[in-house]
């Protein structure tokens, strides 16, 4: 049956819930979803606003349709790689324009998302370098995330047995196998089947197909054992019969424009993906607007009672009460909250008495990347060559079946090729005049490029805490940032770049740019790890069910629960983990045992 | 299908030309002089020029583009830069040629554009910064607007498809 989707202003603070869940992207959204489909009462608090993605995004529109052409008013401002390292956080400090957003703005196109990530003036952060994109709206980042949606593996979850770093999850990839293949087969995904023990195959819709530039790269990677495969997107190719809120896709490639969005909702966000199929049960009370800033608890038993929020547009303070809480605000705003929320019980914050919370921070490190040009496509007539959500990904390939000397773990690339709306060489091409516009012409279809993500150890030093100075617009103690890459990474960013260059190389395409150089920490916006999972409570936040070893009734469902950040992207983990946890937990509430 | 297209692009192209050209000559300028507009409109032919292929800058709109965004929203800075930017060039132009940048030939226009974008990934001195800049915003405004993307790039994207395009496996 299908209930009102709109968000309540006054949610009944007299009733005890059956659990509130806090954040509404990824992980609060899957939460939401399964435990009211449990038939547990779930009230959702979520600090944005609902907006209208449709309006927002736009997907469809050509540049000329808008008047600045897509990019925002000169008025307001996004930050640049440089600012992000010249700049001392809080980084819109002493700055003169309306608003600053993240880089994530600068991706062409950045009309379309300015109401959907934050204005750095209302939330700031300190500390070192970090390029943190939030996103505060009715379902967080997944309104505007790039979609690849990859398995984890045993080479992650027992990465420690594996090389001795770190410790290894206190779960295989057996455990978690069934939970990928519901999130599978209720979201959708495309893909191809590679059978990789590293990159486990989800079970796909329809896939994506490769352009001749992709095809040249994935024939000549076979040779060196190293495999090209169709980009494995969170989108569904075949529509869900089970969903009616999103549309098949239409290989539009609009996701692929305007920073991304896709406004029939074929690629995967959770409003229509997982939070309308969870308020369609009857069971779900959301309230936006509301900026949760403590976990409060019995002084009785010390275990989670529920939550206090603020009205992010009112100010006003408002508290809720719930048997469970589960907290999904996303890796660094769910740490925050709960190293915020002291109480005479847990005077180091909330489920801290490890004090882990905050630490083992960890996420992906980016930059090295190559632009190639392959010859034979040059002057040869237009194609379409976008009509996708996303190009293709080289799985890792170190650390698998030998070992590297000079680091641990491993990389993945991003990859596409072909002509794009506004082609790349349209704005790079040295030179002017009739000659210049020929070369572009010809050019542009004839372009590959690919980008690495690699995995960033999760080390105890690297880590971030409340800095009791800076306060955000709503008078809430902001993080600061203790993190920096380390040896491993840049050793690992090294070979990064010189395996792009030799696969291009080996495979006869002439290399136009090579980037070694590192982007700013947090550039990945994958950032994990600050409350990890793990057997022993003294050295781990929460258990193999995402519950606080300190608090049984208090979960924590996102990204911080990670152990390692893998190289693989966390999204569809986050969602299966998030699923496999809630099932748990709705079937101790039901026996009576938490 | 492939007429469909057409059909489509022909529409559009006419539906925005319209548009674009009414900006470009029938309206006044309002951010440059008329003098400074007619600088520009010839200084972005001479970097994306009218070949057998398709219309060039002129014919795009650029220069009225640029200008309302000069005038709209560019900062202090950018305005400034372009007045600045505009006077330098003119100078030389006068120097070299003894006419302003609107009245010398368009061979002319190359020899003078020539002559300030010697290095561009190492500009030196403001009037090959200018270039850039100047020619960065050409770029965008050319290849964003319905002839650059319709008939000089004959991009085939934004469209439904009902299934993926290339290569299956
Ligand atoms: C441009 C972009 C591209 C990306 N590409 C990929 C990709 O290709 N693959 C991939 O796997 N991942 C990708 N990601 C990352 C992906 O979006 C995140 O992993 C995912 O959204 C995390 O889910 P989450 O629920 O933990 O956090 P979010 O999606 O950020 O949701 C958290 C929610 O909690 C709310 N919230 C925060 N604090 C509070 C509070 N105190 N009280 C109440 N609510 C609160 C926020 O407003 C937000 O709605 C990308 C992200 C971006 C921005
Ligand atoms: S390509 Fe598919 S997922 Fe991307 S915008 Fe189009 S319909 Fe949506």
């Amino acid at each position: 049956m299908e209930h009102s989707h709109e968000p309540m202003a006054n949610v009944d603070f007299n009733t005890v819930y059956d659990a509130i869940v806090v954040g509404s992207g990824a992980a609060g959204g899957m939460a939401t979803y399964v435990l009211a489909k449990h038939g547990l009462k779930v009230l959702l608090l979520e600090a944005g606003k609902k907006q209208d993605l449709t309006k927002e995004l736009h997907s469809m529109q050509w540049p000329y349709d808008h008047p600045r052409r897509g990019e925002m008013p000169q008025s307001d401002h996004a930050l640049n790689f440089n600012e992000y390292t010249f700049r001392k956080s809080p980084y819109a400090k002493g700055m003169n324009y309306n608003h600053v957003y993240s880089y994530v703005q600068n991706w062409g196109g950045s009309d379309y998302s300015k109401n959907i990530v934050v204005d750095e003036k209302d939330n700031p952060y300190s500390g070192t370098s970090y390029a943190w994109v939030r996103a505060r709206l009715l379902g967080g980042k997944t309104a505007i995330w790039g979609r690849l949606a990859l398995r984890l593996s045993d080479y992650d979850f027992k990465a420690a047995s594996r090389d001795g770093f770190g410790m290894d999850w206190p779960i295989s990839y057996k455990d978690i196998e069934p939970y990928y293949d519901k999130v599978d087969l209720f979201l959708g995904i495309s893909g191809h089947k590679e059978n990789l023990p590293w990159l486990p195959d989800s079970i796909f819709q329809r896939e994506l197909k490769l352009n001749p530039a992709d095809m040249l790269l994935r024939e000549s990677l076979k040779k060196m054992d190293r495999t090209l495969t169709p980009y494995r997107a969170g989108v569904t190719t075949d529509g869900l019969k089970h969903n009616h809120y999103r549309s098949r896709c239409f290989g539009r490639g609009a996701c692929n424009r305007h920073v991304g969005g896709c406004d029939i909702h074929a690629a995967f966000d959770s409003p229509t993906g997982v939070i309308y199929p969870a308020m369609d049960t009857g069971n779900v009370t959301l309230r936006t607007n509301a900026t949760v800033y403590e976990v409060t608890v019995d002084p009785n038993t010390g275990k989670a009672s529920g939550v206090s929020f603020i009205d992010s547009e009112t100010k006003r303070t408002y508290k809720a009460k719930s048997k469970i809480v589960v907290l999904g605000a996303s890796t660094l705003e769910s740490a925050r909250l709960l190293l915020l929320s002291k109480s005479r019980q847990h005077p180091n914050g909330l489920a801290n008495s490890s004090n882990h919370v905050g630490h083992n921070f960890c996420e992906h490190i980016m930059g090295p990347g190559i632009t190639g040009l392959v010859k034979d496509l040059v002057g040869k007539p237009r194609t379409l060559d976008d009509g996708h959500p996303g190009g293709f990904y080289v799985p890792r390939f170190r650390n698998l079946k030998t070992k590297n000397p000079k680091f641990i773990r491993g990389y993945g690339f991003e990859g596409g090729s072909g002509c794009t709306m506004i082609p790349g060489n349209a704005m790079s091409t040295p030179g002017f005049g009739a000659a210049r516009k020929k070369k572009v012409r010809d050019e542009a279809g004839a372009f590959i490029d690919m980008g690495a993500f690699g995995e960033v150890l999760p080390r105890y030093e690297n880590y971030v805490e409340i800095d009791p100075n800076i306060k955000d617009r709503w008078g809430i103690p902001v993080l600061k940032f203790n993190y920096k890459f380390g040896p491993n990474e840049k050793a690992m960013a090294k070979d990064m770049a010189d395996s792009a260059q030799e696969m291009f190389e080996e495979a006869g395409i002439e290399i136009v740019s090579l980037n070694r150089e590192i982007l700013t920490e947090g550039w990945s916006i994958h950032e994990l790890g600050t409350s990890r999972m793990g057997n022993d409570p003294k050295t781990s936040v929460l258990n193999q069910f995402q519950q606080a070893h300190d608090v049984p009734n208090l979960l924590v469902v996102d990204g911080s629960s990670h152990v390692n950040a893998s190289c693989q992207n966390p999204t569809w983990t986050i969602m299966a983990l998030a699923w496999r946890s809630c099932d748990h937990i709705a079937d101790k509430l039901k026996k009576g045992e938490v | 299908m492939a007429d469909d297209f057409k059909r489509r692009d022909l529409f559009r192209l006419t539906a925005g030309g319209l548009l674009v050209a009414g900006l470009g000559k029938a309206e006044t300028p309002v951010f440059f002089t008329k003098d400074e507009y007619a600088a520009v409109d010839e200084l972005m032919e001479t970097i994306i020029p009218t070949d057998d292929h398709s219309p060039g800058a002129k014919a795009a709109g650029c220069a009225a583009y640029v200008d309302r965004q000069l005038a709209e929203s560019f900062g202090d800075k950018e305005k400034h830069e372009w007045r600045e930017g505009l006077k330098l060039l003119e100078a030389r132009c006068q120097k070299k040629f003894d006419k302003n940048i609107a009245g010398i030939t368009p061979h002319q226009r190359i020899e003078l554009l020539e002559e300030v974008s010697k290095d561009e990934e190492h500009p030196k001195g403001p009037e090959e910064k200018f270039f850039n800049v100047l020619k960065g915003a050409t770029a965008f405004a050319y290849y964003s607007s319905t002839i650059g993307i319709h008939k000089e790039i004959n991009y085939k994207g934004n469209v439904y498809l009902q299934e993926f395009v290339g290569t299956a496996l």
